[in-house]
């Protein structure tokens, strides 16, 4: 958990740096935190389950596609609320260990209101990497799987590829 | 994070709501179906695990049992109601982009967001009776008790509301309870999803719920003014739009199908503070 904690802070720094906030490191600091993420989230795992029982009838190809638009579309949820980061306080209330699975509780203090976010984590080869989160009780992975399941009884996998890659790059115009 | 809008007389939703009930008796089968999935969850999970690990005190091992196999969702909530609710849903959203997120817009940039958080904390602090009351229905006595002193603390020291001297200053907690939460309580399933027009999801236990502490709302205790009522609501949810601006067009702007995200997101949320 040490690992994780220190690849949170890593974050916490990046998102806080004036100096990576210049219009001219836009790109750096991008690359910053996309490296900073990957080492607190497993976005593989977190698309494999968000896809349910259709990921085992994808080819690898297919599944490496769907983990990048996966990330993307993570991304893009987050990212205005990682850009408005601006050193809330953040309570780590429990941690829950269990042989490769660990629960933990925290809460951000944002606007004097109390949101609570837990993550769910598995160990791999020593690194813990967190596979789901809820906030206030939302689960993100089950969640998205509500939502591509609606997606896919009607248009099938293809489809939803569709949507994915229309659905980013109307929001990388908007940006 | 979902516009919420309170134009519409109470009265309105009580006919509404009575009339789904005559249409849809099938409701009570699939509130039966739905709480005796949760019930039926929880032995699930603590079967087997009980001796591994290092399991200190017994309400440690209750909850370390608990959390490792919550992965299981509950199952959709019913929606025989799909095209009329995903047709207030599209009406919401453009209400939202068209009217309220404008509005809100305006009002954030006049009022800091201090003032915007003792609007909110006002507002909030007229759902403490609710809170209190729902509390006690509930069988939680200290709760309900914490509520009342919230309500006494912060309806005077915090100066009618606005400061939330209960919360800062004494460490009091709000409970978040309300009466659709009660009814779950006593076993009532979520029936069927509902989506208002103007207030936006929830289903049909819920909208009881809604309806049942709409009673006990100061404003309707003190008997005020119809349009003043409406004047303030308004102003309460542009308040609260102002400070979650932005959410909503995170949330429904990654979704694939928006509808589909918001009801799930509406059914985890509730469940979760059902839970509770």
């Amino acid at each position: 958990m040490e690992q994780l904690q220190k690849s949170v802070d890593e974050l916490l720094r990046i998102l806080q740096s004036q100096e990576l906030k210049e219009p001219d490191k836009k790109s750096e600091r991008k690359q910053l935190i996309d490296n900073a993420t990957n080492e607190i989230f497993d976005f593989r795992e977190m698309a494999r389950s968000s896809l349910g029982q259709t990921w085992d009838t994808l080819t690898s190809e297919e599944q490496d596609q769907f983990v990048g638009l996966f990330t993307r579309l993570i991304e893009q949820r987050y990212k205005g609320k990682l850009d408005a980061y601006d050193n809330q306080k953040i309570i780590y209330k429990k941690e829950l260990i269990n042989g490769k699975k660990a629960l933990i509780n925290t809460a951000v203090i944002d606007k004097d209101l109390e949101i609570l976010i837990d993550y769910r984590l598995k160990e791999n080869q020593g690194k813990w990497l967190v596979y789901d989160l809820k906030i206030e009780n939302v689960s993100l992975i089950s969640n998205y799987r509500r939502d591509f399941d609606s997606i896919i009884r009607k248009e099938q996998f293809a489809g939803l590829v569709e949507k994915m890659s229309k659905q980013l790059e109307k929001s990388d115009t908007a940006n | 994070m979902i516009p919420h809008n309170v134009t519409m007389g109470k009265n309105f939703i009580l006919q509404a709501v009575f009339i789904l009930f005559l249409l849809f008796p099938v409701s009570h089968t699939q509130a039966a179906g739905e709480t005796d999935l949760s019930a039926g969850s929880e032995p699930v999970l603590s079967s087997g695990k009980a001796d591994e690990g290092p399991n200190g005190a017994e309400d440690d091992a209750g909850q370390e049992e608990k959390w490792e196999d919550e992965w299981e969702e509950a199952d959709a909530l019913a929606d025989p109601l799909e095209p009329f609710n995903r047709f207030f849903f599209h009406f919401n959203d453009k209400l939202y982009f068209w009217v309220l997120k404008p509005v809100a817009r305006v009002y954030s940039g006049i009022f800091p967001e201090e003032v915007q958080i003792a609007v909110r904390n006002f507002f909030d602090n007229l759902e403490a009776p609710a809170r209190a009351i729902n509390s006690l229905l509930q069988g939680n006595v200290r709760g309900s008790a914490s509520e009342v002193a919230r309500f006494t603390l912060n309806s005077t020291v915090g100066i009618i509301g606005f400061g939330d001297f209960a919360g800062d200053v004494m460490g009091l907690r709000s409970s978040n309870e309300d009466f659709g939460q009660t009814l779950a309580h006593y076993g009532a399933g979520g029936g069927f999803y509902i989506n208002w027009p103007f207030l936006g999801p929830s289903n049909l236990r819920d909208s009881l719920g809604m309806l049942g502490d709409g009673y006990v709302h100061p404003f309707i205790l003190l008997d005020v003014d119809r349009d003043v009522t409406i004047g303030l609501r308004t102003i309460e949810v542009v308040n609260s739009t102002a400070l979650t601006l932005g959410d909503y067009e995170l949330f429904v702007g990654t979704a694939l199908d928006p509808y589909a995200a918001v009801k799930d997101a509406y059914q985890q949320y509730r469940n979760g503070l059902i839970q509770k």
